[in-house]
């Protein structure tokens, strides 16, 4: 932080504002979505004459399923269109999680649509389904892009259930998923040349390609244009590494004017590095320290094949940053602050340590931040956080060793009601791997900390 | 997995709600389905007007020219072609003063017999929301797109010429 004392005097208070930008609440995107839906139906109610029979009803259900499949689809994309507002007030880690409920849902609701059409045009039309199932593949427009299409959003969602995505690289599977914006491509015009909403109303189709356009120009702009944009504005690269402890390394990335980018501690970046074998994919890390004006790092641990390939980065390498990302940021709380990480859980936490502000009176506690590891050897960061503690009259408190050597969960609620003082009161950070994550949760919630005030991040997307 | 059962059960229970009440609307939209079989109370309520226009001080062309088809009685308006990827469509309409009272298939979609089945089903859907809607501003059929397609064109066409006629 030193060196923004040389800057213009703006940035350089001791905590970074939590401005740039607006946060969407989670609750009015809810609402927003529930709208399109509301919205959705009432396409179908106003397009559709009365309802005469098994044929009809059957039909119904499917158009309906249809509709709110092809909005669906929509809605999914533009959760991952990294949108800001969507970014800061849902968290990249809730927003996956909706994208990923979200997604198994409309594949069933696909799955539905295809079948209650192809069961309720047999019953109209008088043919037996298989009959009628050959039909609408061979006869009816688009049919058989759309069933591709529909083919390939099962399998993109096969891929990424639990039991599959386990045993597949990152990259796989985060490559597999681009086809879902071929899947729909390929489904588009089957619902204009079949929809008996869209055949007969230009008004409509007008309204529903807009829909497609509008989040096809978010993902452009988003997802594309601005990292492109970025990496002309602050020529970010490589600027040196550190290993800081077995396994675990330190990337330094150097870049100009870096405070324009408004990162808070907490946040992370999707990074993509120009080298060879490294370009064509991106990565989320987040920032292991408070970004300065010329300089960010991050501190990886080397996992996948990736983050190993990140220990041979030369210096000079450029990069593309993708961000800042995530609403895993300190609010201010007067009551006092916990923070919990496990593992190399602590790279957001130690940036957020750095940011605490110092106790400005008796009743606030001292920040408290709590480092689990499985190893002392594993702990990174030691010195750094021993110094903040010590600038900001600050605990740090390592809990190493497994469980079994312990012969007790440090993490438990008592442990922690002990460590901390005024747990109850204060607002909690934790991050780590995901059964920590659960198991620290879970204690705060036993110690007697409102839900609300428990803030978490798993690095599990 | 709660969620999930959640999800997808008040996914069916809204559409199983929302089907029967787009059946329970069938008795509501029974009444004007029923009301072109009285063509005759429509076109005396026609004749009056007409003659207060005449009689009146502004009476418009317009409404001098309804007051004489409906003098006239029944009329015939042929619609254009509509080429679809499955055939022609055209429709004729039988008119009492502005009112469809019939309409005619002149032309069909013939593509085979999955096309002759298709409209077998869809046509007289189409016909009977004409009836009722008494415009062109109807829904198309679902299975039927290029027929409802054609129909509404054809439809379209011929009531422009019987309003400008």
């Amino acid at each position: 932080m030193q060196t923004l004392s040389s800057q213009p005097a703006a940035r350089a208070a001791p905590h970074p504002a939590r401005a740039a930008g607006w946060r969407a609440p989670p609750g009015l995107v809810l609402a927003i979505i529930a709208a399109g839906v509301a919205g959705v139906i009432a396409l179908w109610w106003r397009d559709t004459p009365p309802v005469t029979g098994l044929g009809d009803a059957l039909t119904g259900a499917g158009r309906i399923l249809g509709l709110l499949a092809g909005y669906g689809v929509v809605v999914l994309v533009a959760l991952m269109a990294r949108l800001p507002p969507l970014e800061r007030g849902i968290g990249t880690g809730r927003l996956a999680r909706w994208h990923a409920m979200g997604g198994r849902y409309i594949i069933t609701i696909i799955a539905a649509h295809a079948t209650l059409i192809t069961w309720g045009y047999a019953v109209t039309f008088h043919q037996r389904v298989t009959t009628e199932a050959g039909t609408l593949l061979t006869s009816y427009p688009d049919v058989l892009m759309a069933t591709v299409a529909a083919g390939l959003l099962l399998g993109v969602g096969l891929v990424s259930a639990g039991l599959v995505r386990r045993r597949l690289a990152y990259e796989t599977w985060y490559h597999l998923h681009f086809y879902t914006y071929l899947a729909i491509a390929l489904a588009f015009s089957h619902q204009f040349a079949n929809g008996a909403s869209f055949v007969a109303s230009l008004d409509d189709r007008v309204a529903w390609s807009a829909m497609y356009a509008a989040v096809a120009a978010l993902v452009l702009w988003y997802r594309v244009i601005t990292p492109l944009r970025r990496l002309g504005r602050h020529r970010f690269r490589v600027a040196g590494l550190r290993p800081e402890a077995p396994g675990i390394v330190s990337v330094y990335i150097a870049g100009d004017r870096l405070e324009k980018l408004h990162a808070e501690p907490g946040q992370f970046f999707r990074w993509r590095f120009l080298a060879r074998g490294m370009w064509w994919q991106s990565h989320p890390y987040s920032l292991s320290a408070l970004p300065r004006p010329d300089m960010m790092r991050i501190t990886v641990k080397a996992r996948g094949d990736h983050s190993g390939a990140l220990t041979r980065l030369r210096p000079g390498t450029r990069v593309l940053a993708e961000g800042p990302y995530g609403a895993f940021t300190p609010a201010q709380s007067r009551r006092g602050v916990v923070l919990i990480a496990g593992g190399v859980g602590i790279t957001p936490i130690r940036a957020m340590f750095a940011a605490m502000p110092a106790p400005a009176g008796r009743s606030v506690g001292a920040a408290t931040l709590i480092y689990r590891a499985s190893h002392p050897r594993d702990i990174v960061f030691r010195r750094e956080l021993d110094q903040i503690a010590a600038s900001r009259g600050a605990v740090v408190h390592y809990l190493t060793g497994s469980r079994r050597q312990l012969g007790t969960d440090p993490l438990s609620a008592r442990s922690l009601a002990a460590l901390v003082p005024g747990l109850h009161r204060r607002q909690a950070y934790v991050c780590g791997p995901p059964g920590m994550t659960e198991t620290a949760i879970r204690a705060l919630r036993t110690a007697g900390v409102p839900r609300r005030r428990i803030h978490h991040e798993s690095f599990d997307f | 997995m709660r969620r999930a059962i959640l999800a997808l059960g008040s996914t069916i229970a809204g559409i199983a709600v929302l089907l029967s009440f787009k059946t329970h609307s069938i008795a509501t939209a029974g009444t004007p389905a029923a009301a072109p079989s009285t063509p005759s109370g429509t076109g005396s309520s026609a004749a009056p007007a007409g003659a207060a226009d005449a009689a009146g001080a502004a009476a418009t062309p317009r409404a001098a020219r309804k007051a004489k088809t409906a003098a006239g009685g029944h009329r015939t308006v042929t619609g254009q072609v509509a080429e679809t990827a499955r055939g022609p469509v055209q429709v004729e309409l039988t008119l009492v003063g502005q009112r469809i009272t019939k309409v005619t298939m002149l032309q069909q979609t013939d593509d085979g017999p999955l096309s002759n089945q298709i409209d077998a089903t869809a046509i007289p859907k189409l016909i009977n929301e004409t009836l009722t809607a008494q415009s062109a501003h109807i829904d198309a059929v679902s299975g039927a797109s290029y027929t409802s397609e054609g129909y509404i064109q054809s439809l379209q066409s011929a009531l422009d010429k019987a309003s400008a006629s």
